[in-house]
């Protein structure tokens, strides 16, 4: 049998969830990359490439975040703002970072504005929009981010990453599980570190988000 | 705001110490205690730190309904009322539960068909509320009699669904049950099953955990969706819109949707391993006759094993403990040396043998039965005879027991 | 949760949208005297919705919505129907199930949120439609009023069964003909404000969305009463223009035909004597409280 993993797509019309398709989450202490678990030193240095090879690499920052609902959620806010602007200062000319909020879940009439927001019933609208090839989720609830994740390998060539703060998301291509502020904050320090030396893939990238 | 893990070692009300679940159920000490099965879920619940149980009458689980408004009165629950039906009482669950409460009820047979729209819904709102279901007939005429029909219904209402054999599985099942369905990867309601009478009206010696140690309360904030109790973001929010009606891709939303559901089943394989110690048992393993089982024909099919050693027959057993997930790995692994896969059941279409023929292989060897259904006793002896049949050898008939 | 709660984080808050950042600015949060006067001065609770345009309905929901006495800490059960499109929108959290469980979910909710914090106030608030509260939900309509479940029911009576495309109901008029009452309907509307009131509601109202004083009244009446005491019915005329064959210009004034003494929606109340007394009190307290306001405003002076 052929190890399924999870990789950008466009994939299927509906591909299946990668819970069906043997993945596991990780355990505390690792994360994955397209299924295959790895230790989360691992993980950082990998999203951080993807991050400084893309050219919009993505944050979108959901609900749990976005509102200051408890302390904790606020200087979430305030990392994923620093690892935002660490993003902006560590790519090179011709690569743009974007901050997309996923400020709920309702489904939207007629359909949601994609320069100013992102939702799980639609996800791939931002994607296509504003050629996103790198994102990544944070703060969003488990679920919805699991149904964006898999619309988004669906229809898209994005590459995804969760920053989850519980168990992690198989449905997207690199996880992490536990966030916290001190994992964002070394996550922008890793793409501190990797500045310079990953090669932007600006053309190709170009070509996978108008899938 | 709760906190798991930060009450562990402080008290509740009732003066219980709110403990490691680990540690409570596999390090603390054990009491053995005589109890019927009702009284033993009523002793589960005690040390469950739930927050709301809701109760209606229904053969055979309103003893254990009932009991359990005992704990109420002597504040170990924080709050019960009996319902007006099942589809009710499943719908006040769910109330319960979209509120942010560890919530469970009891119901039985026809219980179990009446409140069934309720459970896919349960599921795809990813509430983990624990029902125990007391298994009867539910086909007309009326019948207050062990029967497993009900169970096929269930397994595909993205339902955790576990069959218990006997009360001490009750028991711990119970109290890991809560483990496993509340984990913020799975968060699902899981459907405790076990065989009506058989189960709820004997009694039995179960090894119960110290009464002064209880659950960690749930924690709603680590649910993968929105608590509805206007203390967590986004503000605007419905639990659940109709997300068919977003005018692109919508389907795909939804079918998304009912995907993350059975992809949350999956996820609590991995819990499920870790608590029940593995989704199957198996004894004599190796033998080429297998009699492989859930409930309380697993004790039928034990009991016909040790009268097939006294005539020199060797057989095997594999206990099913959890039908959803469905452990199709462990069960191809375990049959792959059978000849013979026996499957006895207590309901007449014989669900579990379906199950089985469709994920093992060879399934010519899966042999649905001995069926008994509307109450009728399996006695070892049926499982032995049809055993025997299978393999070319002379038997009695047990029609005049019949 | 507070008002206070209700806030965007700083470092994020450029990316939100600007409903949100309205929402946070100028929604009526917390302000205690809220009310339908609020309309066209704040942000509304509710955002867009996707009901037909001149819907009745979109206009009791905005009243409603701006007469809860306390939005930052209620939740809202509704059903499905016309109502269920709307509530994705409306800035509490609110749960559709199933069809016509509303009361239950409502009373397993309610009683969950008092489990869950002792001495706070969490109000419930059931709105569903007419086919949701009398036909499918009757069962669970009334046992919830047997309980005394300290929650509000609100049922939008628009006479059928709108969202599937205008089906008889049981509140429907004797007569009407409509699909699946092919020769008009043969019984009579249901008398369900009689049946709450027998059946234990401290405070039913019938009437229309006509006057908007007037809903912000019954809603701060009904909700104080099932905080208080006990179960409160309110039964609003919201009329599906569209399938009595009206224009959307025309949804007020069939409502102030409907209202009038003799007609099927004329005003109709009943508190109980403990609810009597409550509001006799509140109404005590706002009087002291206005007495006091003046008297400041004249030493100030």
């Amino acid at each position: 049998m052929i190890q399924y993993r999870v990789l950008p797509g466009p994939e299927h019309f509906l591909p299946p969830s990668a819970a069906s398709m043997g993945i596991c989450l990780p355990n505390p202490g690792e994360g994955h990359i397209n299924g295959v678990i790895v230790p989360e030193e691992k993980a950082y240095e990998e999203a951080a490439k993807q991050f400084l090879m893309a050219k919009v690499p993505t944050l979108f920052p959901g609900p749990l975040v976005l509102w200051a609902w408890n302390e904790k959620a606020a200087k979430k806010a305030t990392a994923i703002r620093h690892l935002y602007n660490t993003l902006k200062e560590c790519v090179q000319p011709g690569q743009t970072p974007m901050l997309i909020p996923m400020p709920d879940y309702r489904p939207k009439y007629p359909k949601i504005n994609p320069e100013v927001e992102i939702n799980p019933n639609h996800p791939n609208l931002t994607i296509w929009h504003n050629k996103i090839d790198c994102c990544m989720f944070i703060g969003v609830h488990c679920h919805q981010a699991n149904l964006s994740l898999k619309i988004i390998r669906g229809g898209t060539a994005c590459y995804t990453m969760a920053m989850c703060a519980q168990a992690g998301h198989e449905d997207a291509m690199l996880s992490f599980r536990d966030a916290s502020v001190e994992k964002i904050m070394k996550l922008a320090e890793w793409v501190k570190k990797l500045k310079g030396t990953v090669q932007p893939q600006l053309t190709s990238a170009k070509s996978r988000a108008s899938n | 705001m709760a906190d798991t893990h930060s009450v562990i070692g402080t008290k509740n009300k009732k003066g219980q110490t709110f403990t490691d679940t680990w540690k409570m159920m596999n390090e603390a000490p054990r009491t053995p205690s005589f109890y019927t099965g009702s009284e033993v879920i009523k002793e589960a619940l005690r040390r469950a730190s739930c927050d709301v149980m809701i109760a209606y009458p229904i053969t055979p689980q309103s003893e254990a309904a009932a009991l359990i408004g005992e704990l109420f009165a002597e504040g170990y629950i924080g709050d019960y009322f009996r319902g007006e039906s099942e589809f009710a009482v499943m719908s006040q669950c769910a109330g319960a539960a979209f509120g942010g409460a560890r919530v469970f009820t009891t119901t039985a047979g026809p219980g179990t068909m009446r409140a069934m729209e309720n459970f896919p819904m349960w599921s795809g709102a990813r509430l983990p509320i624990q029902m125990i279901v007391t298994c009867r007939g539910i086909n007309s005429p009326l019948s207050i009699q062990p029967d497993t029909l009900e169970i096929a219904y269930l397994l595909n209402t993205g339902m955790l669904v576990w069959h218990a054999e006997t009360a001490q599985d009750f028991f711990d099942w119970i109290l890991m049950g809560y483990m496993v369905s509340e984990e913020p990867d799975v968060h699902l309601p899981l459907a405790l099953c076990c065989d009506g009478f058989f189960v709820t009206h004997t009694k039995d010696v179960v090894n119960l955990t110290p009464a002064d140690m209880c659950l960690p309360p749930y924690d709603p904030y680590r649910s993968p969706v929105p608590c509805m109790d206007m203390e967590c973001p986004p503000v605007r929010m419905m639990r659940d819109p109709f997300v068919m009606k977003s005018n692109y891709i919508s389907y795909a939303t939804h079918a998304s949707w009912q995907q993350e559901v059975w992809a949350a089943v999956e996820r609590s394989r991995k819990h499920t391993i870790k608590w029940l110690n593995g989704l199957i048992e198996t004894e004599n393993g190796d033998a080429e006759v297998l009699i492989v089982a859930s409930g309380t024909a697993v004790s039928q099919g034990r009991e016909a094993i040790r009268l097939l050693e006294d005539e020199g027959i060797r057989c095997g057993l594999v206990k099913i403990k959890v039908l959803r997930p469905w452990p199709g790995e462990e069960l191809r692994e375990a049959t792959k040396n059978a000849k013979h896969i026996i499957v006895p059941e207590f309901n007449v279409t014989g669900w579990l043998a379906k199950e089985l023929k469709a994920s093992l292989p060879r399934n010519e060897r899966v042999h649905a039965g001995p069926h008994v259904c509307g109450g009728m006793t399996m006695p070892p002896e049926i499982i032995v005879s049809e055993i025997k049949t299978l393999l070319g050898m002379h038997t009695v008939s047990m029609a005049s027991r019949g | 949760m507070s008002k206070e709660r209700i806030k965007i984080s700083e470092d994020l808050y450029d990316i939100m949208p600007s409903d949100y950042q309205d929402l946070v600015k100028s929604a009526t949060y917390g302000k205690e005297d809220r009310g339908w006067k609020d309309i066209g001065n704040s942000k509304e609770l509710i955002e867009q919705h996707s009901l037909c345009a001149g819907c009745p309905e979109s206009m009791a929901f905005r009243y409603i919505l701006a007469s809860l006495p306390n939005p930052e800490d209620t939740v809202m059960v509704g059903s499905t129907g016309c109502t269920s499109l709307v509530f994705p929108m409306v800035a509490v959290h609110n749960i559709h199930s199933l069809f016509g469980n509303q009361n239950a979910i409502a009373s397993g909710l309610k009683r969950a949120l008092s489990v869950r914090f002792p001495g706070r106030t969490k109000d419930v608030v059931v709105l569903a439609g007419d086919g949701a509260t009398v036909d499918i939900g009757l069962d669970m309509t009334l046992q919830a009023w047997f309980r005394q479940e300290k929650f509000t029911t609100i049922c939008f009576d628009n006479e059928l069964y709108a969202n599937t495309g205008g089906q008889e109901s049981g509140l429907m008029q004797k007569g009407f003909v409509a699909k699946m009452a092919p020769v008009g309907k043969l019984f009579d509307k249901v008398r369900l404000p009689e049946i709450a009131r027998e059946s234990g509601c401290h405070y039913v109202v019938q009437c229309t969305v006509s006057k908007p004083s007037l809903v912000e009244k019954v809603i701060k009446n009904a909700v104080m009463i099932a905080r208080e005491i006990g179960p409160t019915y309110l039964q609003l005329y919201t009329p599906c223009i569209l399938e009595i064959g009206k224009n959307s210009m025309e949804g007020l004034q069939e409502m102030r035909d409907s209202e009038k003494p003799t007609e099927r929606f004329a005003y109709k109340e009943y508190i109980s004597e403990p609810a009597k007394q409550l509001l006799a009190e509140m109404a005590a307290k706002a009087q002291e409280k206005k007495a006091a306001a003046k008297q400041l405003a004249a030493q100030g002076a």
